[in-house]
């Protein structure tokens, strides 16, 4: 993942989090101690979170605040999961969401 | 204009230089801040009271350059990095600017860098005299030493092998018009105003050419706005859309109506509860 | 069960800090919901040295006020408690407040309610504006800012006001490079010692130019942008492309009322605070009694106004609990006055116009 994450930063401290593993779409990825989903898979390259249902078109992120629900993506099989602020947590199994998700209206 | 391009003019520097004899005579601060802005920890910070005090935050700060020491102390505390230590005393040909330098790597005394105007170009080189840390600012001060006709020019520098910053000036050079298809109808059908249900301008475009000029009727019958995030993102471009096609004023078109809960929970939610 | 306190402040920004911490210090029992894991808002990311005078910490980088402003909270002890992970996701006009925290549903009815709720980033219309790489300003900050990772490699930012400069800044600085700040109007927004500070360190600021459209198989691979007349369309044969694989969006925030609309405020759009904000009088108080609002929430300003203005509205919900220390007159007086002096220049005539619409009870 290298390059991506920032490790000399003028004002900045990042000090390297354990290590924490998980899969997207079945491959194995690594991510650190602070890491939201988004952010983990940003880390390694992945700006892609998913399909519109509809439109079929990309998705990324948007806000990484959990405002926009642009980052909704399936999480240990929960669809809908906004990934932006959802902690990384080890074993993690992420998966790109394609359709609408369930629930669908509440 | 410095409104315009960021860049002060000439007279406004100007207008800012100490006397000839207060130049031969040692360091100073070049207080380039031109605006009044709700700003004053230069006049708070300067321990020998140069930086006149300011009656009303917004001022402009003034500074009386016979109590000015160039200590450079309000230099590293200026949140807008606006001000810069000259000194032309020296007599050799050169003189010296110290820069806020908010980047890493840091260079080292002794190297060779590019000096760098106010606009960004390079304009010749230098050599890096002093690198002085603060722990509190957090802001390095980094001095350089230029020939001394560059001296009120020069207010950055490069690294000589500083790859980002040199990539970000080669704009300029690949300027040159490529030609696109102006826009054409089909753009309507590549612009989403709803991210959430995947909703086109050309929809909300017919829907508004049809009649239903309200941000509920639309969602009603688009969905637009009803995803998960509630019409947050889609509501202000859709009120826009509506404004513009209608005439009619912004603020006389109601958003959406807003229900609990803020975002979308699963029905077991509600159910669940603590219940100690 | 039903949570029964005197305060809750809803958002732990600067705004709901300084609101929770003034009204716990007046003897009040205070509840603060944060949405997030941790608490400071829009502060946690901001590595600048803030604006303003020492009283709104001027210079202080603003992630340093948030632990400054958190800690005080702490030292309450038991006064003052801190929901983290917990969203306030209803408002009823009987004055229950329903809250998911960390997945549990729990419902509160407090005697006065705070609203600092903050703001969210403004989306712009043009072909492709969903491609993933095309961010929010906020967002951009927040990936380098808070999790350490640089967003992409060369950035397109749109939009030349203080956020656009700053977040430009900040690129630089996690070793990103900026290839130009895109910018419709004719002059830059924000402050001129920002557009200083990218401008030296090479970065071109295009006033007059918009973004046409963005282009890329599955992310952003490149943008094209063109200069705009004064009726906002762009002038044939201006047309340039610039290679970038992110888009960074900062076109403003507008105010993130949902809360305040369901609870039944009256609410006025005022273009110049960034949206439809809620009427109130100069006690912060909104058409709904006992609520009360501070903030980005009550019209975009800063962290140096969202700060007096949480003062303020913890202070005066306290008061009207009987919780009114001697110093309450001079503390009034005192925000009072620094919100008078941070409006008061001519950068901030739009504010002034704004608050005169909604100040009006
Ligand atoms: C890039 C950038 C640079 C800036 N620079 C400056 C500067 O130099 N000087 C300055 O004075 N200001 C600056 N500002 C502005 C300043 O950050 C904001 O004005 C300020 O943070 C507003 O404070 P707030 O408390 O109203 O909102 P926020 O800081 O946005 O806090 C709101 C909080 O409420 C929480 N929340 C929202 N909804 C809910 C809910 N339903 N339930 C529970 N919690 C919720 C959010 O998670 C958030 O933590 C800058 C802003 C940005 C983005
Ligand atoms: S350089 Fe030192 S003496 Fe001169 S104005 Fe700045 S703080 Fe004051
Ligand atoms: S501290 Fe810097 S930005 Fe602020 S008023 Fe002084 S010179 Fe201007
Ligand atoms: S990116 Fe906006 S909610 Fe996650």
């Amino acid at each position: 993942m290298g390059d991506r994450r920032i490790t000399d930063h003028p004002i900045l401290d990042f000090d390297e989090g354990e290590v924490i593993h998980f899969t997207f779409d079945g491959k194995p990825m690594e991510g650190r101690e602070g890491d939201t989903i988004a952010s983990a898979l940003h880390a390694n390259g992945v700006k892609v979170l998913g399909y519109h249902f509809k439109t079929k078109r990309p998705r990324g992120f948007y806000c990484a605040i959990g405002n926009c629900s642009a980052c909704l993506m399936i999480v240990n099989g929960k669809s809908n999961v906004r990934t932006c602020t959802e902690p990384l947590l080890p074993g993690m199994v992420v998966e790109k969401q394609l359709d609408r998700g369930v629930p669908d209206d509440v | 204009m410095l409104i315009n391009t960021g860049v002060p003019t000439r007279e406004q520097i100007e207008r800012r230089l100490p006397s000839p004899e207060r130049r031969a005579r040692g360091p100073y601060a070049m207080v380039e801040c031109f605006q009044e802005i709700p700003c004053n920890p230069c006049s708070t910070s300067c321990p020998f009271d140069a930086i006149l005090p300011m009656g009303d935050i917004n001022e402009i700060p003034m500074i009386d350059h016979d109590r000015c020491t160039g200590c450079g102390v309000c230099a590293s505390v200026c949140p807008g990095l606006a001000i810069f230590i000259i000194d032309e005393s020296v007599g050799d040909g050169t003189a010296s600017v110290t820069i806020p330098y908010e980047f890493r790597p840091l260079p080292e005394k002794g190297e060779t860098v590019r000096a760098v105007n106010r606009e960004g170009c390079v304009i010749g080189d230098a050599i890096v005299t002093r690198v002085l840390l603060s722990k509190k600012t957090k802001t390095p001060l980094v001095t350089i030493r230029v020939s001394d006709g560059l001296v009120h020019e020069v207010r950055f520098f490069n690294l000589i092998d500083d790859k980002a910053v040199s990539d970000a000036t080669s704009l300029k050079r690949k300027e040159e018009p490529i030609t696109v298809d102006s826009a054409c109808a089909s753009d309507d059908d590549e612009i989403i105003l709803c991210r959430c249900e995947g909703i086109t301008l050309r929809t909300i475009r017919d829907l508004i050419r049809e009649g239903y000029t309200t941000v509920d009727e639309i969602k009603r019958i688009s969905r637009a706005g009803m995803g998960a995030c509630q019409a947050r993102t889609c509501g202000p471009l859709i009120a826009a859309e509506i404004a513009r096609m209608t005439g009619q004023p912004i603020s006389e078109i109601q958003p959406s109506a807003h229900r609990a809960p803020v975002k979308p929970m699963p029905i077991e939610f509600f159910l669940g509860g603590d219940s100690e | 069960m039903m949570y029964d306190i005197d305060l809750v402040v809803i958002g732990g920004g600067p705004a709901g800090l300084m609101a929770a911490n003034t009204a716990t210090e007046a003897g009040a029992e205070v509840l603060l919901l944060e949405r997030d894991g941790h608490l400071g808002g829009q502060l946690v990311k901001q590595t600048h040295k803030f604006f303003g005078s020492e009283k709104q910490h001027a210079s202080v980088r603003g992630i340093d006020i948030s632990t400054m402003l958190g800690d005080r909270l702490d030292s309450f002890g038991e006064r003052a408690t801190v929901w983290k992970n917990a969203t306030a996701i209803g408002f009823y006009e009987d004055g229950v407040i329903t809250v998911d925290h960390d997945g549990i549903y729990k419902k509160v009815k407090p005697k006065r309610v705070v609203v600092a709720t903050g703001a969210s980033e403004k989306f712009l219309s043009f072909p492709n504006n969903d491609l993933p790489g095309i961010y929010g300003a906020g967002a951009v900050q927040t990936m380098m800012n808070v999790y350490g990772i640089r967003p992409g490699h060369r950035v397109l930012m749109i939009g030349a006001g203080n956020i656009g400069l700053i977040v430009s800044y900040q690129l630089m600085q996690a070793g990103v490079s900026v290839a130009a700040i895109v910018e419709g109007l004719p002059q830059i927004g924000g402050y001129a010692v920002h557009a200083g500070k990218v401008r030296r360190a090479g970065v071109p600021i295009l006033t007059s130019h918009t973004i046409l459209r963005a282009d890329g198989k599955e992310s952003v691979e490149r943008a094209t942008i063109a200069r705009i007349d004064r009726t906002w369309n762009a002038i044939p044969g201006t047309e340039k492309t610039i290679e970038c694989d992110v888009i960074c969006i900062s076109v403003g925030l507008t105010p993130l009322a949902e809360l305040l609309w369901q609870a039944g405020c009256e609410m006025r759009y005022i273009p110049s605070l960034g949206g439809s904000v809620p009427l109130r009088n100069n006690c912060l108080e909104t058409t709904v009694k006992g609520v009360y609002v501070a903030g980005d929430v009550t019209g975009i300003e800063e962290a140096s106004a969202a700060m007096v203005e949480g003062h303020l509205a913890g202070l005066e919900a306290a008061a009207s609990l009987g919780f009114k220390g001697d110093r309450y007159s001079e503390e009034r007086k005192d925000c009072m006055e620094q919100l008078a002096a941070l409006r008061s220049g001519p950068t901030a005539e739009k504010i002034r116009t704004g608050l005169a619409c909604a100040e009006c009870l």
